[in-house]
C-alpha cells in the first residue's frame, strides 16, 4: 500500500505502539484485497462486548485504554451483550457483567462515546453521499451504503478500533465505485406491508446470494419504504447472503435510474418476487412442541416509531402466562419513550424492555433459554429468526400484529 | 499422490492438517457454540462436529461481524481452528484471522466441496497461493 507522511508516521511508531499495531493490522487486512491506499473516515462505529470478545479481547481493549490513546474521529459504539437492569430470567454472569462495565470503561477512556446501538444510521450519525465511515456491525453497513450513499466494509472487532484510532480505514470493497454497482436484478411484485414482509424479502433475495460482493437492485417497490422498512430489508440481506450493499431504483440515492443502479452494466441474474414467495417463507417456518414461548422484538433495536406502534398494539393487553415478550431497543429511544408513555403501556402488557442490547448477541443465551423453557422463539425480525439459531431455538418469523396476538393469547399461529 | 488447487487470495503462515468440510455458509455466531467449539445449529452439515484444531472448508459466508473477535476468543479458549480455506468470503473473516494468526485463503481453482471430505487432510501455502490435498 501507498503511504501518505502521517501514514508511515504512524507505522514508525511516533504516535504510540497501539496506533502503530493498529495500522500495521489494517495494512494486513488491505493487503489481502489489494488496497492500494488508505482513506480518511469521519465516523467510525465499533463493536465489542464481552459475550462476542471473550477475555483475549478484553486484554486488547484494556491495553488500548491504558495507553491512553484516543480516537481520532467521532466514535459510537454497537448494542451490548446484557441489559444492566432487573429481569431474573435474562440476567447476566455476575463475573461477565462486571468484565461489561470494565468495557464500557475503556471505550469512554478512548473517546469513544458507549451509545450502545446497532441502529446509530436513525438516533446517531447519518453520514452523507460519498462520506467515507468505517462502521462495525453489519445492518449498519448495508444502511450505510445503500440508503444513504454512504462508504463503508463490514469492520469486525479489532478492525472497527483500528480505524477509529487512525482514523482511517484500507480503500477496498464498498469504498470503491467499482464495488458498488448492481449486479443482479430484483423485480418486486408482491405487497410488503410489514416489517417482516420486508424481512422474508431480505431472506429470499440473500439466502441464495451468499456473496459479500453482490449487489441486488431491486426494481417495482411501489411507494417510497419508510426508515424501519429499509432497516429490516437491509439487516435480513446482511444476515443471510453477508450482503453489504442493495440499490432501490428511484428510492436510494445512487439508483435514481435502473441504468445508474447497474452503471451501465447488464446484469448478471434477474429474478422475481411475487407474493407467494412471500407467503412461502411464513409457511416454511413450523411450530416445534413447547410449553414456553417468546417473542421477541429486536434485531435491530426498535426505532421510536417501532415502540410506539407496539405500545399502541400491547395496549390494555396482558401477555400471556406461557408467554414472554421482549423488546430492545438503545438507551436514546428508550428515554424518549418513557417520556411518552410508551414504555408505561408495555410494562403494563408485561412487556419486558432491554436497553442498550440486542436480544440474540445477550450473554448465556443458551442457559437463559434452558432455564426459561423456550422452545419456540417468534418474531417479526427476518434477522433474528436466523441468527439466533447457534442457541438452538426454534425461531419462527411472523408479522407484527400477528407477533402481538401470540404473545398475548399463547395461541401458535 | 497429491493433488494441488490455485486460490484467488491467501494470507498467513504455511500450515497442515485435517480438513472439517461445511456445505453452507458460516457464521461463528449462528452456526457454533462458542464456549465448547461444537457447531450447534440444528441442521448444519456439521452439526456436533468440533471446529478446534481442524482446517475448515467453508463455501460460504453468513452474517456477520461477530468473526472479527470470535476466532481470536476461540484461540483464547484453545478451541481454534487451525486455518479458513474459503470458496468466497466477506473482510469479516480476514480481520479474525488476522488478528487470530490464522491462515485464510479464499476462491479455489476446483470445486473443493466435490473433492474433500471430513478428515483429508490438505497443506496450505499462502505464498503460492495454492493446497496441496493428500490422498489417503
Amino acid at each position: 500500500m501507498i503511504l501518505n507522511d502521517l501514514e508511515i508516521a504512524m507505522l514508525r511508531g511516533d504516535h504510540g505502539v497501539v496506533v502503530k499495531e493498529s495500522i500495521e493490522f489494517q495494512i494486513e487486512v488491505g493487503s489481502f484485497f489489494g488496497a492500494k491506499e488508505f482513506v480518511p473516515i469521519t465516523n467510525a462505529h465499533v463493536m465489542g462486548d464481552i459475550e462476542v470478545m471473550g477475555d483475549g479481547g478484553l486484554g486488547i481493549l484494556e491495553k488500548m485504554s491504558n495507553s491512553e490513546v484516543k480516537c481520532r474521529v467521532p466514535t459510537s459504539s454497537n448494542a451490548r451483550c446484557m441489559h444492566f437492569g432487573d429481569f431474573d430470567n435474562l440476567r447476566a454472569d455476575e463475573v461477565e457483567v462486571q468484565k461489561e462495565r470494565k468495557i464500557i470503561g475503556y471505550l469512554k477512556d478512548m473517546n469513544i462515546v458507549p451509545t450502545d446501538t446497532c441502529i446509530n444510521y436513525q438516533t446517531v450519525y447519518q453520514p452523507k453521499l460519498g462520506e467515507h465511515v468505517a462502521w462495525g456491525d453489519t445492518g449498519t453497513v448495508i444502511y450505510a451504503n445503500s440508503v444513504l450513499g454512504a462508504r463503508t466494509n463490514y469492520e469486525g472487532g479489532k478492525a472497527s478500533f483500528a480505524a477509529a484510532i487512525t482514523g482511517r480505514t484500507p480503500a477496498y470493497g464498498f469504498h470503491l465505485d467499482g464495488c458498488r454497482k448492481g449486479t443482479f436484478l430484483v423485480n418486486v411484485d408482491a405487497e410488503l406491508n410489514d416489517f417482516a414482509d420486508w424481512g422474508a424479502l431480505g431472506k429470499i433475495v440473500g439466502h441464495p446470494h451468499q456473496d459479500y460482493f453482490a449487489v441486488p437492485v431491486f426494481q417495482g417497490i411501489k411507494e417510497i419504504p419508510f426508515s424501519d422498512s429499509l432497516k429490516h430489508l437491509g439487516a435480513s440481506l446482511a444476515s443471510y447472503g453477508s450482503l453489504a450493499m442493495f440499490h432501490m431504483v428511484g428510492i436510494t440515492p445512487e439508483a435514481r435510474t435502473l441504468a445508474e443502479a447497474f452503471k451501465g452494466e447488464v446484469p448478471n441474474e434477474v429474478m422475481t418476487v411475487k407474493n407467494s414467495d412471500i407467503d412461502a417463507i411464513y409457511s416454511g417456518y413450523k411450530y416445534k412442541e413447547g410449553a414456553n414461548n417468546v417473542v421477541v422484538f429486536s434485531g435491530p433495536q426498535l426505532s421510536l416509531f417501532e415502540v410506539q406502534n407496539l405500545a399502541n398494539l400491547f395496549k390494555r393487553r396482558k401477555v400471556h402466562k406461557c408467554m414472554t415478550a421482549v423488546i430492545t431497543t438503545n438507551h436514546a429511544i428508550y428515554s424518549d419513550a418513557l417520556r411518552l408513555g410508551y414504555i408505561a403501556d408495555l410494562e403494563s402488557a408485561g412487556v419486558k424492555i432491554l436497553q442498550g442490547v440486542c436480544f440474540y448477541i445477550l450473554q448465556r443465551l443458551s442457559e437463559i433459554r434452558k432455564e426459561n423453557d423456550w422452545t419456540n422463539l417468534i418474531s417479526n425480525s427476518g434477522k433474528i429468526v436466523n441468527t439466533i439459531t447457534a442457541h438452538r431455538f426454534n425461531t419462527v418469523l411472523r408479522r407484527t400484529a400477528d407477533c402481538v396476538d401470540i404473545a398475548c393469547t399463547g395461541v401458535l399461529k | 499422490m497429491s493433488k494441488l488447487i490455485s486460490v484467488k487470495r491467501a494470507h498467513g503462515p504455511s500450515i497442515e492438517g485435517q480438513v472439517l468440510v461445511m456445505r453452507e455458509g458460516f457464521s461463528p455466531r449462528y452456526d457454533l457454540d462458542r464456549i465448547t467449539g461444537i457447531i450447534s445449529r440444528i441442521g448444519h452439515s456439521v452439526e456436533g462436529e468440533s471446529v478446534c484444531n481442524k482446517i475448515l472448508v467453508i463455501p460460504t459466508v453468513k452474517g456477520g461481524v461477530a468473526g472479527g473477535w470470535a476466532f481470536f476468543d476461540l484461540l483464547y479458549k484453545n478451541i481454534s481452528p487451525k486455518a479458513l480455506i474459503f470458496g468466497k468470503l466477506n473482510p469479516v473473516m480476514v480481520q479474525g484471522a488476522v488478528l487470530a494468526g490464522l491462515t485464510i485463503t479464499e476462491g479455489w481453482s476446483e470445486d473443493l466441496l466435490s473433492i474433500l471430505k471430513n478428515g483429508d487432510r490438505v497443506r496450505i501455502e499462502p505464498e503460492k497461493k495454492r493446497l496441496e490435498i493428500f490422498s489417503n
